[in-house]
């Protein structure tokens, strides 16, 4: 019996072990439309994601590429005039009414993703960490913290705008009660960075913290009893297990966290929209300022593809260090 | 005899058919598509729906189609989008009046002109709108190409009753004045404001345009390439914007934000604010204390009555014609008989009594409900009335770029992020310089 169980009637029919030349005239004595849809079938597959990405991504990026060489004449009815990398140059001239914005606004958007990485990535692995542990009321504990990430954003902010207002806010009002000075958030020049980076940080960090909660999850229990064993403790075991197996969602949070700073823009639009001076603008919000005049097209297009080129490395970055970095673990 | 039936049958159903299309198309109301620059279910967009029910109920021809848009930069946005995506756009919208140069430039819209001279008297038609209001109509050859729709002006709101009590029985006619009962009012550390001037966020131009105009200069000239920013007078205007928060202690640093401002002054946070016309019908529903309303004081040097000043602002009807996407003469025809009927005194004067925006007409505050609302709240008249101090609000070729180059430099100056107001201003006047230069 156990003999005729190895050998099922599948194997009868197509043996495991084939001349490869008989496979080859097997697939030629298919029927020519068998043999086209078989090599079709797996681009078939992909087809639906490749046409939208292709539709919403790979060619309106080209074509920004292609019209951030061209200048927009006064009238409407003119061609575009090329000007090679002259909107590029223009950006990068600080006299030039858009370069000396966009200079400016360049430094605020790095400041701003590295503040909020700064400070989002410890507060949220600080979060999950006392998460993670039993207590009562943990659900509604962690619903608290991850509640920002749920709120739309313009919704978010419009709270905070609210918060921050320099006459009427809640910040102030409690300042005031208890007899402090009170701060003008948006208004002071020095400060509306912050504050907007404040926001953000806010938003972000209860997200961040559910990539951690399932991070630290993942990571075996006996490995800490193991360490307990060898008389391992607090910091020791922080330091030397669950730091380490946290390193790839680390770096997932990392990205995420610039690629989403470099994408700010609904924030922009209800703290204070960029000003005074231009020092709380950001890289997203300056394209959307920009773009309702026709003639800075070119800047706008040019902003864009500087702006694709920088979460294009992060990207690959991204896929260096967190799909590499997973190799390593499984092997 | 059964195909001979069925054939009849299919005969007289397609005859129906054919008939039945014809009688549409002959019936067939012209539709207008009417960009409305508010949020569905709006206040102002039900009284929208109001006047479009009574326009199609007196021409029984034309339907109106309501598009409430969002707000003026989203409705923008759409119209800009939908037109150069080869999409048809509105044919009648309210947009800012100051996008009229961008609109004629690129050949989205119809100047009004030729209907206003085809009809009765011309004179008389443009002649009952308020001057001030049409500044911001024509261009640079003289022809309208819109017609006031919204129009507002900002004007100065005051607590009486805390006025009353420091001893002040009237509006202040002056800076000094002004700065004067604005020192006298404010309580220590933001508990209580003397004077809110909305300066912060993304367009404090507005408001600088009225210290501006009160220093005797205002920052935009008769032609679309002149800009005046580095005009001592403008300069001087902007340093009093800085110092009221920075020297003066009356307001805070760098302004107040837009939206706060009427709030904080119903709520007794503040005995003075600078706001438009928009928001008189809400301060005074409101506010718990008797609200007066006056003129923008005038600068340091004039006396009462000279060197009053303020910008006009608000939306303008624009007929849509777009190059490429041509309507026809009927549609065009309707669209102004549209035009016509929401710029007509009746109905401004129902539209300035509902809303609070300055009536354009001068006939309208001749007609109830606004006659009756103006003679019983007197604070009504008197934008209406500051109208004849009232300059153009600022525009320029390349509007866009020119406004937000002057909104950053003027938030910088104002909030103290630029100590040097003289020379941030000619650094912003050179910019601009360098970007009209080709339309000189």
């Amino acid at each position: 019996m156990k003999p005729a169980l190895r050998h099922p009637p599948l194997f009868k029919k197509e043996p495991p072990m084939q001349d490869t030349a008989l496979t080859a005239s097997k697939a030629v004595s298919l029927p020519w439309s068998r043999r086209l849809l078989r090599m079709a079938f797996p681009y078939l597959l992909i087809a639906p994601t490749l046409i939208l990405v292709f539709i919403f991504t790979l060619y309106p990026a080209a074509n920004a590429v292609i019209d951030s060489l061209y200048s927009i004449p006064r009238s409407a009815r003119e061609a575009p005039v090329f000007v090679g990398l002259g909107n590029y140059a223009d950006l990068f001239t600080p006299d030039h009414f858009i370069g000396a914005t966009f200079t400016l606004v360049i430094g605020n958007t790095l400041f701003f993703a590295v503040t909020s990485v700064l400070f989002s990535v410890p507060l949220s692995l600080g979060f999950a960490l006392l998460l993670n542990q039993r207590m009562p009321l943990l659900g509604v504990w962690r619903f608290g913290i991850f509640y920002p990430a749920l709120l739309p954003l313009i919704g978010a902010a419009s709270i905070w705008a609210f918060l921050f207002s320099d006459t009427v806010g809640l910040i102030n009002t409690v300042l005031r009660s208890l007899g402090g000075t009170t701060v003008n958030w948006l208004g002071d020049p020095n400060l509306v960075l912050i504050s907007v980076t404040i926001v953000n940080i806010w938003k972000q960090a209860g997200y961040y913290m559910i990539f951690y909660l399932a991070g630290l999850q993942n990571i075996p229990r006996e490995l800490y009893e193991a360490a307990a064993l060898d008389g391992a403790h607090g910091w020791g075991m922080f330091s030397s297990i669950t730091l380490p197996l946290l390193r790839r969602t680390s770096l997932f949070v990392l990205v995420v966290n610039f690629i989403f700073a470099f994408q700010t823009v609904e924030q922009l639009q209800a703290l204070g929209q960029g000003n005074p001076g231009d020092r709380g603008t950001l890289l997203l919000y300056l394209i959307f300022k920009t773009i309702p005049e026709r003639r800075n097209w070119g800047y706008v297009n040019a902003m864009t593809v500087i702006l694709v080129l920088l979460l294009l490395t992060f990207t690959i970055a991204n896929f260096f260090l967190f799909e590499r970095g997973r190799e390593d673990a499984d092997a | 005899m059964r195909t001979s039936r069925l054939f009849v049958l299919i005969a007289s159903l397609a005859l129906l058919t054919v008939l039945s299309l014809s009688a549409a198309a002959q019936s067939e109301p012209i539709v207008i598509d009417f960009y409305y620059p508010s949020a569905i279910g709006d206040n102002v967009a039900t009284i929208m729906d109001r006047y479009v029910a009574q326009f199609e109920e007196a021409n029984p021809g034309i339907d109106i189609n309501p598009v409430y848009a969002g707000s003026y930069t989203q409705t923008r946005d759409t119209i800009q989008t939908e037109l150069n995506g080869g999409g048809a756009g509105p044919d009648v919208a309210v947009m800012l009046s100051t996008d009229l140069l961008s609109f004629i430039e690129e050949g989205h819209i119809l100047p009004v002109q030729s209907y206003i001279d085809a009809g009765d008297d011309p004179a008389a038609w443009v002649g009952d709108f308020f001057p001030a209001l049409l500044l911001n109509s024509y261009d640079a050859d003289g022809a309208l190409w819109s017609v006031p729709f919204q129009r507002s002006t900002p004007i100065l709101y005051y607590n009486a009753d805390m006025l009353a009590e420091a001893g002040y029985a009237e509006a202040p006619k002056n800076r000094d004045e002004l700065l004067e009962i604005a020192q006298a009012l404010t309580l220590p550390n933001g508990e209580r404001w003397g004077l809110l001037v909305p300066f912060a966020g993304g367009f404090p131009i507005w408001m600088f345009q009225s210290f501006a105009i009160a220093s005797g200069r205002n920052i935009v000239g008769d032609t679309f390439t002149d800009v005046y920013l580095s005009d001592p007078a403008v300069v001087s205007a902007a340093e009093f914007s800085r110092a009221l928060g920075t020297e003066y202690g009356v307001g805070p640093v760098g302004g107040s934000v837009w939206g706060d401002t009427p709030t904080a002054f119903i709520a007794g946070q503040a005995a003075m604010i600078y706001h438009t016309t928009g928001s008189l019908t809400r301060i005074l529903n409101e506010a718990p204390f008797q609200v007066g309303v006056g003129y923008l004081p005038s600068g340091p040097a004039g006396a009462d009555g000279t060197g009053y000043g303020a910008p006009t602002g608000g939306g303008n009807l624009y007929i849509f014609n777009p190059v490429g996407q041509e309507r026809s003469q009927e549609e065009l025809d309707a669209a102004w008989q549209w035009v016509t009927f929401l710029s007509s005194p009746e109905v401004q004067a129902d539209w300035g009594a509902a809303t609070g925006y300055v009536a354009a007409r001068v006939s309208a505050w001749d007609l109830d409900p606004l006659k009756s609302l103006a003679a019983e709240k007197p604070q009504y008249g008197v934008a209406r009335d500051q109208l004849a101090f009232a300059s153009r609000e600022f525009t320029s070729y390349r509007a866009i770029d020119t406004q937000n180059i002057i909104n950053t430099t003027l938030s910088a100056i104002i909030s103290g992020a630029e100590p040097d107001a003289a020379a941030a201003l000619a650094s912003a006047q050179e910019q601009i310089d360098a970007l009209l230069a080709e339309y000189k």
